[in-house]
């Protein structure tokens, strides 16, 4: 008993590093999002003279060229927001509950949509769909014998900008929807097959209506996503002639800036974005995420019997859209030597190649800022989520709630908006950190952190407290205890977030266009930048070159790209 | 921004034009305030070795600018160039944005929007140096009094149709002819918030023809995108038939290469295009920009203008190349870089509310 | 070598009393069962031992340190006690061995010690064979050695148990109470153990606290719980028992069901209501009338369960009270009968609340 107790003796001298490790993340977290979000409310409830006025809000909205694009935002967040659910609650069903064939294809197909930035998809679907040039359009001309005239498809328009958001924000919905019915317990199913339901009726009254939530949920995500997004409207609404809240906003910053109306612009979205999350969790009540229990039996597969092939045609052409027709656009530019001309043998060309990666001068550079901020955002992401994560799961400190709410609440703040706020901060004395990458790592970090702490929240609730408190008990502190225990049986969720965050940096624009200069130029930047010079083919070679990275990246790190799934899935789906 | 860039007065918008009036009629007092003109020398060469990178901003079209710096690369080895493209007004909007940061990456500036350098020089922000090739060779109207810059090139925003798409003799030959209901929904054309090119374009036409024609140019439910280089691309793809403005020499080089596109020199004129270069004096690597900017002005530079990227040059020893328009041939529209800075303000205000982006 | 106290131990989760005034002495090296049922507040009290939780009013001490109050916590891994939690919470990602020496390895013993005692420990647990595998791979009553392992080899002053045995099958339950009996013998430390179930509480304990709504009803040994209850509710829990309601008549009589009933226990004012407790083995059920005229009453059967060692009846009182009577099996009454059921006095516990 002796030699024990005066070890433990010594333990008790030791510094607990917990207390303040978890306070400079607070402090950290609050400087990320308080800071933006105060100066943007300056900026738009004052004057040049930093009177406080209501001058800005007036000056807007009494202008038809704001509310115009007001209205068109609306409508185009809700569309998108529906098509997605339409679209994704199926695919979700069928990939989650059926023994449809190729569900593990149709999965890594829909991880390749999300992976896809929304912009790109837009400058691909401008070469699929230009009304007179558009690959799909030739196509038509040539098979229907029309006339030069006759077009199907004019992508330049507001439902071709629908169409091309939709594609890019219906992998959120299905995620969500999927993950819900993935981790249904089968007996569920199984009480209402036993009384006698059958397939339908069983999947009409216990399935669709125990996965509501997660659509209601996906629908939100969907309508804030497509609200917010910068690419496809600033590539794709410029050309058919209209403006979207974004796009109007970062026009108020072209010569001579509008700071405060630009300011005043992000307000209304901010609110509404915030006024949805509140519905949201309203509709959802107090459930969050369902946790996966280990005792339920694996959900039963419905047999699809003689429907099996239709309903893989039915997936794989929803997935025409994002993936394979864009994908093939894009290849076909950058080995063409006419962007919308069919590359034959005998015209291939690998001029594009040679230009972007020899004699593009910011080719090297713009990679090398990609790279090196989405490896560290997503490090540095995953970090600050993981040690959230844990304080806010285990109350480790007082106030562990606000810090779970000030983690959250970036979601509620556009990509542009953050842009604009984080501009009007770091622009001015004492912190100048506009021009380096600091600005652009805050700006990813802040726009990615949600998403990985609520990932990594999900995680946790899967560990069970009890692990931790063991190790407390035999002499560990609780920093000790997150390091040795809880970390390693986090793994394939930290590995799983850090990929996120990573992706998710590669596709944002929003943010970055606001902020970058041409020593801190992005990828996205970079394509946006070649886009309004016209330059496709270039567009399609860094395009390509962006998304090999990405897939590389996720491979490499993953082995396996089911998005949203795990270990547990991939058996779910055998 | 709002500190330092006032919108000028009416008296020095007058100050100005008579200082390009005057400059042009007595050379001597003007020239008097530039520095002496300097050469390449090796001095300069290694001294442009040793920062090793030059950084332009430039909204030339992309490919032809790329190439003139791999042959600034491959003459001067040893000092790299990074070229930052985007179209003029955007560039000036960044750089504006950089300096109230105090963000000093600009090296060299050209911009296809001449007016800039109005505000620029009375900024202070630009250095004074003239290279001896522009001292011997270049015409008083074409560089600044002060040595703040040089018009490195010359160009035209002209009309063009594609050639698969429409006959040569039913093509518009005028600026009227656009108006003509039958190429509604068949044009692109530029924007003058973001290119220089068509900033200027826009100007020297509504000097002509009056806010009037754009109110009717503007029902004609023109494709509109950002840069004067994308109207010549989409043009070649066969995305719209007739381009409504857009530079010239993209026209040209496309149609050298094979693409189905003609230029048209319009019967009321054509509007001319100077893109003048200087060198900001807060330059991060200003050796480097002299060497550049020297180079640029020099006779091969120049004639590497004109053969390769069909655009004109100032230079007095520069030659045409056989089997294109010569400049004198075209009937052109005045530049007038004071009207176009008085003004920039109400052509972005009035075309956006026009064409309602 | 300390003693665990609580004085006036109160937890509170909003309003509502979790914990309310626990105060208890646990001397050393004593095993002290925390009984009760589910939401009375036990596993609250033991966390607060351990450090989890900080009490919103009271204190724990160990010896003549406080541990806990309401304005100073020391944290769990200051406390120099171990625990098994009732999930066992073995580290899946950890071999057998490297959990069990977890707490060794913290306090950073050299090497041979931590073999040394590694290789004592698994021998004393039979845990040899197993010193490499996997929590994943063992049985319920492997991983609760390994958690009993974990926990004994880092030789607390204190060890907490929460309900260790309620994932294992009967057998395995009962070797296992006998052997955590065996080891705190052994190695003389303070014990605080939480169960749902009395037959580990009276197997194992020293001392029993019957806990119920966040108090101690009743704390003695396991005679004094099972012999002389002193509430509704331990009689209830401990033991299988028939409450009696009646009013009293004098200190030990008690009017019940046109009869008079003598007692024995908590003394009784007349005129107040009483009630009486008495084992369901003790009553006496036979068809013809007893000799003895002593604490008397008629009842029917309502039903009647063989259940091999013993026979279960329920019989219904003329003022309608049922009561369950544990016979011999022998002793055979059809339902529907009428009986004579003879309550011992002795027997008749009156109850204090």
């Amino acid at each position: 008993m002796t030699a024990i107790a005066t070890d433990t003796a010594h333990a008790k001298a030791r510094f607990d590093w917990t207390a303040p490790v978890l306070w400079l993340f607070a402090i950290v977290l609050v400087a990320l999002i308080v800071l933006p979000l105060s100066w943007l409310a300056v900026y738009s409830f004052t004057d040049k003279t930093r009177h406080v006025t209501l001058q800005n809000f007036v000056t807007l909205f009494s202008d038809p060229d704001f509310l115009d694009p007001l209205l068109t935002t609306a409508i185009i967040a809700t569309t998108s927001a529906a098509l997605c659910c339409i679209l994704a609650a199926p695919i979700s069903w069928l990939v989650s509950r059926t023994d449809m064939p190729g569900r593990q294809t149709i999965r890594a197909l829909v991880t390749a949509s999300f992976v896809t930035p929304p912009f790109l998809g837009a400058v691909a679907w401008e070469l699929l769909a230009a009304p007179n040039s558009g690959l799909l359009n030739q196509l038509y001309r040539f098979v229907t014998r029309a006339d030069s005239d006759a077009v199907l498809f004019n992508i330049y328009s507001l439902p071709g900008l629908i169409f091309v958001i939709s594609c890019y924000t219906f992998p959120f919905v299905f995620v969500l929807v999927a993950n819900a019915l993935d981790t249904m317990p089968g007996e569920l199913e199984d009480a209402s097959a036993i009384l006698g339901g059958r397939a339908w009726t069983t999947a009409r009254r216990v399935t669709i209506p125990l996965a509501l939530p997660a659509l209601v949920a996906g629908a939100l995500i969907a309508f804030l996503q497509a609200m917010t997004l910068f690419g496809s409207p600033a590539i794709l609404a410029l050309p058919a002639g209209f403006h979207t809240m974004t796009t109007k906003i970062w026009s108020l910053f072209q010569y001579p800036p509008k700071l405060e109306l630009a300011a005043a612009a992000a307000v209304p979205l901010l609110l509404l974005t915030i006024l949805l999350l509140q519905a949201q969790k309203f509709i959802l009540g107090r459930r969050g995420y369902s946790v996966v229990g280990g005792k339920y039996g694996a959900p039963r597969r419905v047999e699809m019997k003689g429907w099996r092939w239709a309903a893989l045609i039915f997936c794989l052409i929803v997935l025409l859209n994002p993936v394979f027709l864009p994908y093939f656009a894009l290849l076909n530019a950058a080995f063409s030597p006419n962007a919308t001309t069919l590359a034959t043998p005998s015209t291939l060309t690998f001029h594009n190649i040679v230009f972007v990666f020899t004699e593009l001068s910011s080719t090297a550079l713009v990679l090398k800022n990609t790279v090196i901020l989405g490896t560290a955002t997503a490090t540095i992401g995953t970090m600050l989520a993981l040690v959230i994560a844990y304080v806010t799961t285990r109350h480790a400190i007082a106030g562990s709630r606000v810090l779970g709410f000030l983690a959250t609440a970036p979601v509620a703040v556009p990509g542009i908006v953050l842009g604009v706020g984080l501009f009007l901060s770091y622009t001015r004395p004492p912190f100048v950190l506009y021009g380096t990458l600091w600005i652009l790592l805050i700006a990813f970090l802040t726009i990615n952190l949600p998403a990985a702490y609520q990932q990594l929240q999900a995680a946790f609730a899967t560990i069970h407290p009890e692990l931790e408190d063991a190790s407390r008990i035999l002499g560990a502190s609780r920093l000790q205890s997150l390091i040795r225990i809880t970390a390693p049986l986090l793994r394939t969720g930290v590995i799983a977030t850090w990929c996120f965050i990573f992706i998710g940096v590669m596709r944002e624009l929003s943010a970055a266009i606001v902020l970058f200069t041409s020593q801190t130029k992005v990828l996205s930047v970079l394509i946006y930048d070649l886009n309004e010079s016209g330059d496709l083919a270039a567009i399609a070679v860094l395009g390509i070159a962006m998304l090999v990275i990405t897939f590389a990246v996720v491979l490499a790190v993953n082995r396996i790209p089911t998005f949203g799934g795990s270990a547990g899935a991939r058996l779910r789906n055998s | 921004m709002k500190r330092t860039m006032k919108k000028p007065s009416r008296r020095d918008v007058l100050k100005g034009a008579g200082a390009v009036a005057l400059g042009a009629v007595f050379a001597e007092p003007a020239r008097a305030a530039a520095p002496p003109p300097e050469a390449i020398t090796p001095e300069l060469i290694a001294a442009a070795q040793k920062e090793g990178k030059v950084v332009l901003y430039s909204s030339m079209d992309l490919p032809v600018g790329e190439k003139l710096g791999k042959a600034f690369e491959a003459a001067y080895p040893g000092v790299a160039i990074q070229i930052e493209r985007s179209g003029s007004e955007r560039l000036f909007q960044r750089i504006a944005q950089e300096f109230e940061s105090s963000i000093h990456a600009c090296d060299v500036i050209n911009s296809s929007d001449a007016s800039h350098f109005i505000p620029w020089k009375k900024n202070g922000w630009l250095m004074p140096f003239v290279p001896d090739e522009v001292a011997r060779f270049f015409p008083e109207a074409y560089r600044d009094g002060d040595g703040m810059s040089a018009t490195s090139r010359l160009y035209l925003s002209s009309i063009a149709y594609n050639t698969n798409l429409v006959k040569a003799e039913d093509a518009p030959k005028s600026y009227a002819d656009l108006l003509d209901p039958k190429w509604a929904g068949k044009m692109v054309k530029g924007h003058p918030a973001y290119s220089g090119t068509i900033m200027t374009a826009t100007f020297q036409l509504v000097r002509e023809f009056g806010w009037e024609y754009f109110e009717k140019l503007a029902k004609q439910r023109v494709m509109q995108v950002q840069s004067s280089t994308d109207p010549p691309k989409k043009l070649a793809l066969g995305e719209r038939a007739v381009m409504a403005d857009g530079n010239e020499y993209g026209v040209v080089l496309l149609k050298e290469a094979g693409q189905p596109v003609e230029p048209i020199y319009p019967a009321e004129g054509t509007p001319t295009i100077s893109g003048p270069t200087g060198i900001f004096a807060s330059a991060p690597h200003p050796n480097a920009a002299k060497l550049f900017q020297a180079w640029l002005h020099t006779r091969e530079t120049q004639q590497f203008f004109v053969d390769f990227t069909a655009q004109y040059s100032v230079h007095a020893q520069v030659t045409s190349k056989a089997g294109r328009r010569k400049i004198s041939d075209i009937k052109l529209m005045k530049e007038d870089p004071a009207g176009v800075e008085a003004m920039s303000e109400e052509i972005k205000t009035r075309y956006a509310k026009l064409f309602r982006v | 070598m300390a003693s665990v106290e609580l004085r006036g131990l109160t937890k509170r989760f909003g309003t509502h009393a979790v914990v309310d005034d626990v105060s208890l002495v646990i001397d050393h090296g004593k095993l002290v069962c925390l009984l009760g049922p589910s939401g009375c507040g036990k596993t609250t009290t033991l966390r607060l031992i351990a450090g989890f939780l900080e009490p919103s009013s009271g204190e724990i001490r160990v010896g003549p340190r406080v541990v806990s109050s309401s304005a100073r916590t020391l944290p769990p891994e200051q406390r120099k006690m171990s625990m098994i939690f009732q999930s066992y919470a073995l580290w899946p990602h950890m071999t057998v061995s490297d959990n069990i020496t977890y707490g060794l390895r913290l306090r950073k013993l050299p090497r041979e010690t931590i073999a040394k005692k590694l290789g004592a420990i698994l021998s004393t647990t039979k845990l040899e064979p197993l010193a490499l595998r996997y929590p994943g791979e063992l049985s319920g009553g492997q991983q609760q050695r390994v958690a009993l392992a974990r926990a004994l080899i880092v030789e607390p002053e204190t060890l907490l148990l929460d309900e260790p045995l309620s994932n294992l099958d009967a057998n395995l339950r009962e070797e296992m109470r006998f052997e955590i009996r065996r080891l705190h013998d052994q190695y003389r430390y303070t014990t605080v153990y939480v169960t749902h179930d009395q037959s580990e509480a009276m197997t194992t304990a020293d001392l029993i606290a019957v806990m119920n709504g966040g108090r101690i009803d009743q704390l003695g040994s396991p005679e004094d719980i099972y012999d002389r209850p002193q509430s509704e509710f331990v009689a209830r829990f401990i033991g299988a028992s028939n409450v009696i309601k009646g009013t009293a008549r004098d200190a030990n009589h008690i009017a019940f069901a046109n009869t008079t009933l003598q007692v024995v226990g908590a003394p009784l004012s007349a005129g107040q209501s009483a009630a009486v407790a008495i084992r369901q083995h003790d009553i006496a059920l036979a068809t013809q009338t007893p000799q003895n005229t002593g604490n008397m009453l008629p009842a029917r059967v309502l039903r009647q369960v063989f259940l091999g060692a013993t026979r279960d009846y329920l019989v219904e009182i003329a003022d309608g009270t049922s009561l369950r009577i544990v016979t011999s099996p022998a002793n055979v009454v059809a339902e529907g009968s009428e009986v004579w059921l003879t309550l011992p006095p002795a027997r008749c516990r009156a109850l204090a609340r």
